[in-house]
């Protein structure tokens, strides 16, 4: 019988950050490993480090000491890390910030200006992708004309663009009501099933967090329970 | 989509702010044309002065130095003369006096050969050319114009009556307001049947005119001299000098003008659009793209300014031009001149504000709200 070896997908180790000279410890000697393919949440209050830990997976931010590796790449020496966002990351934000004077079609093939492709293949891609979330009968109308529930619908879509081995999401249904937000997650995850992309949520509500196979729970930039299963959450959502 | 369309967008995503920036900068396109047309239309109405009309340069007698269009008059054997200086291809005399035509004390008559016309630049618009020692006319079509003379009208020269027989059109401004006649009958009129006041030369083609009037100069000098080293050091060179000069100072200031305004518009847009800006970091934008792309909407705003400032400046001039009595020269040098702006504007305005947007940090930028 055939053995199936999961890669890991995101290797954190020692990883330290700190802003204004060192007065701000962000992140505090975070180790972490995300397997590939699998569905994490991460929380944490206010300033806990959660968002700037999203950064560095997403190579927007770069760690002051400490190994981070994500999707075989090391970020700390990589220095072409826009061609590892564009190839290799998918960012879902907490607003869709789709840009209003081009259409919904237009805002999907915006990340696609990275990659050597035609209008046509850029037209056809993000035509199937809009049929992914279900919003291909409004490809050409412009975000301004969707309810808030679509537009992220559409920042979904734009963060599979290039089809992306990871998708990073920082409080995805933050702006939405619980309706349209139980709506983006049942999406999120169904694509996270389909393309068997790993994602990685960042949210402070425990209804979204117990939706993933593990939560991570940050504090004060250090990670206070790496393992956490979905039985844990629930018994703190009990509690 | 392809990037340029993007790009093509998205100034105008801010209607208002991208107007007024093309207003801005096609004033000064306007300014940049319509100057351009105005001083080369000015410095051809010299040239053709300086050249005699079709001619390369004219020759006068010695004393006449300080006019075009001297009445000291030459020996008409001298154009046979002249005729055999290597580097001549035609030479051919004139006579230009002045007279009391019709109302005017005192008006230029030119007398040229028939044959000669074409060298003095006279075309006829509508009529007939004049025939020899015949008291007929050609006037040229500011003169007809402004005195309303039509063909067959009858003018008295120097008390004589003469036909109008053709109405001539040309570019020069002192051959359009002037009136022609035969030189034999100027020669008649001014009792001196061997005399002339200028020669008009044409050089052989790939001759250096220049050099074929320093010949003329150095062999017949003491007697005649030719009118283009005379324009050339004159009073008339310094002004073309002069206007050209002036005309560079006011696009300069276009510029400067054009150039802050465009800063500003893409300032603004860069910083409304911060977020924006971080979200195409976080998919994978390249700084180069960034950059291309905020300096091309500049460009944009710079090219629709420059296509619209050309329109409005050349249809200006040409309206206003009648009343200003000047002929506008428009040449594609002048358009490519102010596109040539309207783009070191667009790279230069863009350029600023582009680095800014470079220079956000992704994650700065995302925040922004």
């Amino acid at each position: 019988m055939n053995e199936v070896i999961i890669m890991n997908a995101v290797e954190i180790k020692d990883l330290y950050k700190s802003y204004e000279k060192g007065k701000i410890k962000a992140l505090n000697g975070i180790n972490l490993t995300i397997k590939e393919g699998e569905f994490v949440s991460i929380i944490g209050p206010s300033g806990s480090g959660k968002s700037t830990l999203l950064n560095m997976l997403g190579a927007l931010d770069i760690p002051d000491s400490g190994k981070i590796n994500v999707a075989g790449k090391d970020l700390k020496s990589d220095k072409k890390l826009n061609k590892f966002r564009s190839e290799q990351i998918g960012f879902i934000f907490q607003l869709h910030n789709l840009i209003p004077n081009i259409t919904v079609r237009e805002n999907i093939e915006i990340p696609m200006y990275t990659q050597k492709l035609s209008s046509s293949k850029m037209k056809e891609r993000a035509l199937k992708l809009l049929e992914d979330v279900g919003l291909y009968d409004k490809a050409d109308i412009l975000p301004s004309k969707l309810s808030g529930g679509e537009r992220q619908r559409v920042a979904i879509a734009r963060a599979l663009a290039n089809n992306p081995s990871i998708i990073l999401a920082d409080e995805p249904t933050g702006s939405l009501d619980s309706k349209t937000s139980n709506k983006i997650l049942k999406l999120l995850i169904d694509l996270h099933k389909d393309k068997k992309v790993t994602l990685i949520i960042v949210t402070h509500d425990m209804n979204v967090a117990k939706l993933a196979n593990r939560f991570i729970e940050v504090l004060d930039g250090e990670i206070i329970n790496p393992n956490s299963d979905k039985s844990l959450i629930n018994n703190q959502i009990n509690i | 989509m392809s990037f340029l369309k993007f790009i093509i967008k998205n100034p105008f995503r801010r209607k208002n702010s991208a107007i007024m920036s093309i207003i801005g900068i096609a004033i000064g396109i306007i300014v940049i044309v319509a100057l351009g047309g105005i001083t080369d239309g000015l410095i051809n109405t010299f040239e053709d002065t300086i050249h005699a009309g079709g001619a390369d340069f004219s020759i006068a007698g010695k004393e006449t130095g300080n006019s075009a269009f001297g009445t000291n008059t030459i020996d008409s054997s001298w154009t046979d003369k002249i005729k055999t200086v290597p580097g001549v291809d035609e030479a051919y005399p004139i006579y230009v006096v002045l007279t009391s035509i019709g109302d005017d004390y005192m008006k230029t008559l030119i007398g040229v050969n028939s044959n000669g016309t074409g060298l003095a630049d006279i075309s006829v618009k509508e009529g007939r050319i004049f025939k020899d020692n015949a008291n007929e006319v050609i006037i040229g079509n500011i003169y007809a114009e402004d005195n309303d003379y039509k063909i067959g009208d009858t003018i008295k020269i120097d008390g004589e009556n003469f036909e109008v027989v053709g109405i001539s059109e040309t570019g020069d401004q002192s051959m359009a307001s002037g009136v022609f006649t035969s030189l034999s009958k100027v020669q008649d009129l001014m009792d001196n049947e061997d005399s002339i006041s200028n020669i008009y030369v044409k050089v052989k083609k790939g001759e250096d005119a220049k050099k074929v009037a320093d010949r003329i100069d150095k062999k017949y000098g003491d007697d005649i001299q030719t009118i283009t080293s005379v324009m050339e050091m004159g009073q008339m060179a310094k002004m073309l000098n002069m206007l050209q000069a002036s005309t560079w100072a006011i696009s300069l200031l276009a510029i400067i003008i054009g150039g802050l305004g465009i800063i500003n518009t893409m300032l603004m847009s860069v910083f409304e659009r911060t977020r924006e800006i971080g979200v195409l970091k976080a998919v994978g934008w390249s700084n180069t793209k960034i950059l291309t792309m905020i300096i091309g909407e500049s460009l944009v705003i710079t090219i629709v300014s420059a296509i619209i400032g050309s329109i409005i400046g050349y249809y200006a001039c040409v309206i206003l031009a009648p009343y200003m009595k000047i002929t506008p020269l428009f040449t594609p040098k002048i358009f490519i001149q102010a596109f040539v702006i309207a783009i070191i504007v667009g790279i230069i305005g863009g350029l600023y504000p582009a680095i800014k947007a470079v220079k956000l940090p992704p994650t700065e930028a995302l925040r922004y709200e």
